[in-house]
C-alpha cells in the first residue's frame, strides 16, 4: 500500500469500516483525505493513525479522550468538565492518591481496582518506616 | 427569510438536528404489532452528511423493509446478505449516490444511515418493523423504544463530551455499531409521537399508557386508534401502552397465504390450562444493585422482595442475593422462609446499596449452584447491559428457570423477555413511573409451581410450544393450517382450536411476527464474536445458516441480512467525503446520568482509603417520575374522541403502598401476627378483607398469593365462638368472591390490638 489509498484500501488495510473512518475524521481525531474529490486519497499516516487509534482503545481510551492525547495541542481538555471534588487515599504513609469525585461506577471499580494494585505495590513491611532520601 | 426550523428554547438560536422527526404508526394485533416507522431526515449543513440513528429493536422484533421519498424520488429497500448490502451502501457513498443502510448488529442494537444527504435537503425513511408484545390473560403491554439505555460492559468506555454522555462499546466484540450520545435534557431533540391502530378480537375494557398523553378514539366496532395527545413529545423514553380486554379466553388471529393453507396466531390465556398446584417453593431472588438502579427502582424493589418473601410459608425455602460487579448472598445456601429468615432478608436488604455494575451472568450462576438443579431464581433488574447473547448463553447452560421482573423507562425488553423466555420463566416489564412493587408481588404470584406442564403441540406449530405455563401469562403459539386444526396436550390435559378462516392481511401479519419471533429467537445463540467473524467462517456457523434460511424465507432482516437502497440522482458528485452525524437520544428518565457518566462533583471529601470506602456510594440524580399517566375506558356503544391527562398517583395516595406494608407482615403461617390467638385470627380476616376491597381475590390481582395464604390459615383453625366462625367464613366467602364489606379493613388488620369486637363493629 502506497500514499495514494482509496478509502475502501484503507479501510482494508486497516480493518477498520469505512463508516468508522469517516466518523474518525468527523470527530477529528483523524485527518480527511490527502486530496479532495475523486482523487480523495489517504496515506501511510492515516494507517498508522488508525493502529494507534485501535491501540488506546484497547487500552480503555474514550474516543474524546484519544483526540486529546493525540493532538498535540488538544481542542478539548481530556477531561470534559470541571472538577470540583476530590478523593484523597493515603495508601501508604508517602504515597497518596487523588481520584476524581463523583466519576460512574464503572470507572470508580476500574480506578479502585488500580489504586488496590498500585497499593500492595508500594506497600511498607510492618514495623518499617518509609526511607526517606539522604541528604 | 421565515424559517420553520427548531430553535433552542433557552437562545432561540437554530439547531441543527440531522433527524428531526420519529412518528410510529400501524397497527398493534393481540400477538404482535405491524409497525412502520417515519423517520424525517434534514440537513441544514453546507456540505453531504452521513446521519447515523441508532435504535434498540422491541421484544421479539424485525426489520422488514423501507421506503424511502425526497424531493422528486422513492425507492424501495432490498434485503441482501449484510456484506452485500454493506458493499453497495459504500459504493453508493463513494459516487456521491443517497445511500441507505438499515443493518442490526448484537443486543437487537440497529443503525439506520442515509448518507450523502445534500445540503438542505429533506429525506424521509419509512421502515417497516414487526414486533412481539407482553401478553397477559387480560390483555396486553406494547412497548416501542423511542431511546435506549447506556448498557453496562465489563469493557465500555464512557465520558461526558460537550456536556453529552458518549459511550463507546469493543469493537472487537460488537463490530462497527454506532451508539447515540445522552443528553441530560432532551427538550431540543427530534419530536416524537405515535398514532397507532388498536385491532382486537375481543371487546376492549380500557387503553391507557404509563408514559404518555394518549387520545383513544374507539367506537366499539372499529379498531381503537391511540394518538399521542399533546402535538409532540421528546425522545427520553419507551412508549409503553396497556390494552385490557373485557373477557379472558382465546383468540386465534389466521388468515390465507398460500397453497390453501392459513397462517395462525393463537393466544390461549393460562385458565384455559387450571390453575396452580400447591407445592413447595425453591426460589432465589436476585436484586441488581447496579449504579443505574440509584433511586426510586432500587427502594422499589426492595419493598417488593420483602412483600414477596410474606407470600412464602414455613415448607418453602429462599435465597436473597444482591449484584453489581460481583454477588453478594444472604447465606450461602436456601433458607427455609420462616420470619426468623425474613426478618434477617429485611436487614440484608437494608444495607444494600446501588453501585458497580451488572454482572448479571456471574449472580445467576452462583444462584442457580444454591437451587442445585431444582427451583426459580427471581431478577429485578433494569436489564442494562452489553453483550447480552453471552449471557443468555449462560443462563440457558445453568438449566435454571429465570424469570425477571425489569425496571426502567427504556428498553431492555428485548434481552429479558429472552431470558425468561428462553431459562423457562416469566417477565414483566415495568417503567420507574409505575408500582414495580406490585409489579414483583404479581410476579411472584405466577411462578413457582406452574399450571400446566408437558405442554406439546402439533407439527403444524412452529416455534415449538413453551414446556410450561404460569399463572396470568398466556401461551402464544404461530403455525399454518391446512384444515386440522391446533392440537395442545399437556400432562393431565388437552384442548383444541379451530382457525378461522380470517383475511389475508391478518395472515400475513402473523406470518411475519412468527418470523420475527424465530429470528429473534435464533439470533439471542450468536455470541458476537462468532457473528463478527470473517464471512467463510461464518458460512459454517449452524446459527448464521439458520438466519440466512429464515431471512430469505420470511423476507426480514437480521444479523445475517440487511436493508439496502441506493438512489442515484442528477448532480451527484462522486469522491465528496460525506460528515457523520449520530443522532443524540435523551437520557431515559429516571436513569441517572451520573450512573455512566463522568460529572461535576458536588461533594468534597477526604478519607483514607478503605475497601468500602465511599468511593461507591451514590446518590440519585435527577430521576424524576414522569408527571402523566393516562387512560381512557371504552364505553360499549357511541363513537366518541377522549382525552385524559391525569396525574400519576403520588405513592400511597392508591392504598397499594399500605398492602405491600399488609402483605409482608404475614406470618409463616399465613396468619397475621398477634399476642394472642384470637387477635391473629381477626387481623388476619381483616387482612383479607382489605386485600379484597382493593379487587384482589383467590385466583386474581396481585396480592392473590397472599390471600390464598390467609384463606390457607384461617381454615386451619379450629376454636373460637360461633360469631367468630362466621365472621371466618365471611372472609374466605369474600376471598372467592372478590366482594367484601366496606370499611376500614387495612387498619384494622394493621393495628395490633384489633380483636374480633372491633371486626364485628366494623362489619355492622
Amino acid at each position: 500500500m502506497g500514499d495514494h489509498m482509496t478509502l475502501t484500501e484503507l479501510s482494508e488495510a486497516s480493518a477498520c469500516p469505512a463508516r468508522t473512518i469517516r466518523f474518525y475524521i468527523a470527530r477529528g481525531i483523524l485527518d480527511g483525505p490527502n486530496k479532495a474529490g475523486r482523487d480523495a486519497a489517504y496515506g501511510q499516516e492515516h494507517l498508522a493513525r488508525l493502529e494507534r487509534i485501535k491501540g488506546l482503545q484497547d487500552e480503555g481510551y474514550t474516543l474524546a479522550a484519544i483526540r486529546g492525547a493525540l493532538d498535540p495541542a488538544p481542542l478539548i481538555a481530556p477531561v470534559a468538565t470541571p472538577v470540583s471534588a476530590w478523593w484523597q487515599h493515603e495508601i501508604a504513609p508517602d504515597v497518596m492518591v487523588w481520584v476524581r469525585g463523583e466519576m460512574s461506577p464503572w470507572r470508580t471499580k476500574q480506578v479502585r481496582a488500580a489504586i488496590e494494585e498500585f497499593a500492595g505495590r508500594v506497600r511498607v513491611p510492618e514495623g518499617e518506616q518509609p526511607k526517606e532520601r539522604k541528604k | 427569510m421565515t424559517s420553520f426550523g427548531p430553535v433552542a428554547a433557552a437562545t432561540a438560536a437554530p439547531i441543527r438536528l440531522a433527524m428531526q422527526r420519529l412518528w410510529l404508526t400501524g397497527s398493534v394485533l393481540a400477538a404482535g404489532a405491524r409497525l412502520v416507522v417515519q423517520h424525517v431526515f434534514r440537513s441544514d449543513e453546507d456540505h453531504p452528511v452521513e446521519v447515523i440513528y441508532a435504535f434498540m429493536l422491541p421484544r421479539d422484533a424485525a426489520l422488514r423493509a423501507f421506503r424511502i421519498t425526497g424531493e422528486g424520488f422513492e425507492a424501495h429497500s432490498e434485503l441482501r446478505p449484510t456484506e452485500e448490502a454493506v458493499k453497495a451502501y459504500e459504493k453508493g457513498i463513494a459516487e456521491g449516490s443517497l445511500s441507505t443502510l438499515a443493518r442490526q448488529y448484537g443486543d437487537g442494537v440497529v443503525n439506520l444511515t442515509v448518507g450523502n444527504l445534500r445540503p438542505r435537503e429533506t429525506v424521509t425513511v419509512y421502515l417497516e418493523i414487526l414486533a412481539g408484545v407482553e401478553l397477559r390473560d387480560d390483555g396486553f403491554r406494547f412497548r416501542f423504544p423511542f431511546t435506549l439505555a447506556p448498557a453496562y460492559h465489563q469493557r465500555m468506555r464512557a465520558a461526558v463530551v460537550d456536556g453529552e454522555g458518549e459511550w463507546e462499546l469493543p469493537a472487537d466484540e460488537f463490530g462497527d455499531v454506532m451508539l447515540p450520545r445522552f443528553r441530560k435534557d432532551a427538550s431540543e431533540l427530534h419530536e416524537v409521537g405515535f398514532d397507532l391502530s388498536m385491532v382486537h378480537t375481543l371487546p376492549l375494557e380500557e387503553v391507557g399508557s404509563s408514559s404518555h398523553a394518549v387520545k383513544v378514539k374507539y367506537d366499539g366496532t372499529e379498531p381503537a386508534r391511540v394518538a399521542l395527545a399533546p402535538a409532540k413529545d421528546v425522545p427520553n423514553r419507551d412508549l409503553v401502552l396497556d390494552v385490557k380486554f373485557k373477557q379472558s379466553r382465546a383468540q386465534v388471529l389466521a388468515g390465507p397465504v398460500e397453497d390453501g393453507k392459513r397462517d395462525f396466531a393463537v393466544v390461549a390465556p393460562s385458565t384455559v390450562f387450571g390453575r396452580n398446584p400447591e407445592e413447595a417453593r425453591r426460589v432465589v431472588i436476585l436484586l441488581d444493585r447496579s449504579g443505574s438502579m440509584a433511586g426510586e427502582p432500587i427502594l422499589q424493589a426492595k419493598k417488593a422482595i420483602e412483600a414477596s418473601l410474606a407470600a412464602l410459608s414455613d415448607e418453602d425455602s429462599f435465597g436473597l442475593m444482591a449484584f453489581d460487579d460481583s454477588a453478594e448472598a444472604m447465606h450461602a445456601a436456601l433458607v427455609p422462609a420462616t420470619r426468623e429468615q425474613r426478618e434477617l432478608a429485611r436487614a440484608f436488604l437494608k444495607q444494600t446499596n446501588a453501585r458497580g455494575g451488572t454482572e448479571l451472568a456471574k449472580a445467576a450462576a452462583e444462584a442457580a449452584k444454591m437451587l442445585a438443579g431444582s427451583g426459580d431464581i427471581i431478577v429485578l433488574t433494569d436489564g442494562q447491559v452489553a453483550g447480552t447473547e453471552k449471557i443468555l448463553q449462560l443462563a440457558r447452560s445453568s438449566g435454571v428457570r429465570i424469570s425477571c421482573l425489569g425496571i426502567g423507562s427504556a428498553s431492555q425488553d428485548r434481552f429479558l423477555a429472552l431470558l425468561a423466555r428462553e431459562t423457562g420463566g416469566v417477565g414483566r416489564f415495568v417503567t420507574a413511573a409505575e408500582r414495580v412493587d406490585l409489579a414483583a408481588v404479581d410476579l411472584f404470584a405466577s411462578i413457582g409451581s406452574p399450571v400446566a406442564s408437558g405442554l406439546s403441540a402439533g407439527a403444524n406449530v412452529q416455534p415449538a410450544a413453551p414446556h410450561a405455563v404460569f399463572a396470568g401469562v398466556p401461551v402464544l403459539l404461530f403455525g399454518e393450517d391446512a384444515g386440522e386444526g391446533i392440537g395442545l396436550n399437556w400432562t393431565g390435559g388437552s384442548v383444541h382450536f379451530d382457525v378461522p378462516e380470517g383475511d389475508a392481511a391478518t395472515g400475513e401479519a402473523v406470518r411475519l411476527l412468527r418470523g420475527a419471533r424465530m429470528i429473534t429467537d435464533w439470533e439471542s445463540r450468536y455470541p458476537s464474536e462468532e457473528a463478527l467473524a470473517p464471512l467463510e467462517k461464518r458460512q459454517q456457523s449452524r446459527v448464521a445458516g439458520r438466519l440466512l434460511e429464515l431471512s430469505k424465507q420470511y423476507r426480514l432482516a437480521s444479523r445475517e441480512m440487511s436493508l439496502v437502497a441506493v438512489i442515484k440522482r442528477t448532480g451527484d458528485r462522486g469522491g465528496e467525503l460525506p460528515e457523520v452525524r449520530v443522532v443524540p437520544v435523551g437520557m431515559p428518565q429516571g436513569t441517572p446520568f451520573h450512573a455512566y457518566f463522568h460529572g461535576p462533583a458536588s461533594v468534597v471529601a477526604c478519607s483514607a482509603f478503605e475497601a468500602q470506602a465511599p468511593l461507591m456510594s451514590r446518590r440519585r440524580v435527577g430521576a424524576a417520575r414522569p408527571e402523566i399517566r393516562n387512560g381512557a375506558s371504552m364505553p360499549d356503544t357511541p363513537a366518541y374522541m377522549r382525552m385524559m391527562v391525569t396525574k400519576q398517583p403520588a405513592p400511597g395516595a392508591d392504598g397499594n403502598d399500605d398492602l405491600v406494608e399488609l402483605a409482608a407482615m404475614l406470618e409463616a403461617d399465613g396468619g397475621m401476627p398477634g399476642n394472642t390467638p384470637g387477635i391473629r385470627a381477626a387481623r388476619s380476616a381483616a387482612a383479607v378483607f382489605a386485600f379484597v376491597q382493593a379487587g384482589h381475590t383467590l385466583t386474581a390481582g396481585a396480592f392473590r398469593l397472599h390471600l390464598i395464604r390467609l384463606a390457607g390459615y384461617l381454615r386451619s383453625l379450629t376454636a373460637g365462638s360461633a360469631e367468630e366462625k362466621r365472621m371466618i367464613e365471611t372472609a374466605l366467602a369474600a376471598a372467592s368472591s372478590g366482594s367484601a364489606p366496606v370499611g376500614g379493613w387495612v387498619a384494622l388488620s394493621g393495628a395490633a390490638g384489633t380483636g374480633w369486637r372491633e371486626i364485628e363493629a366494623a362489619m355492622r
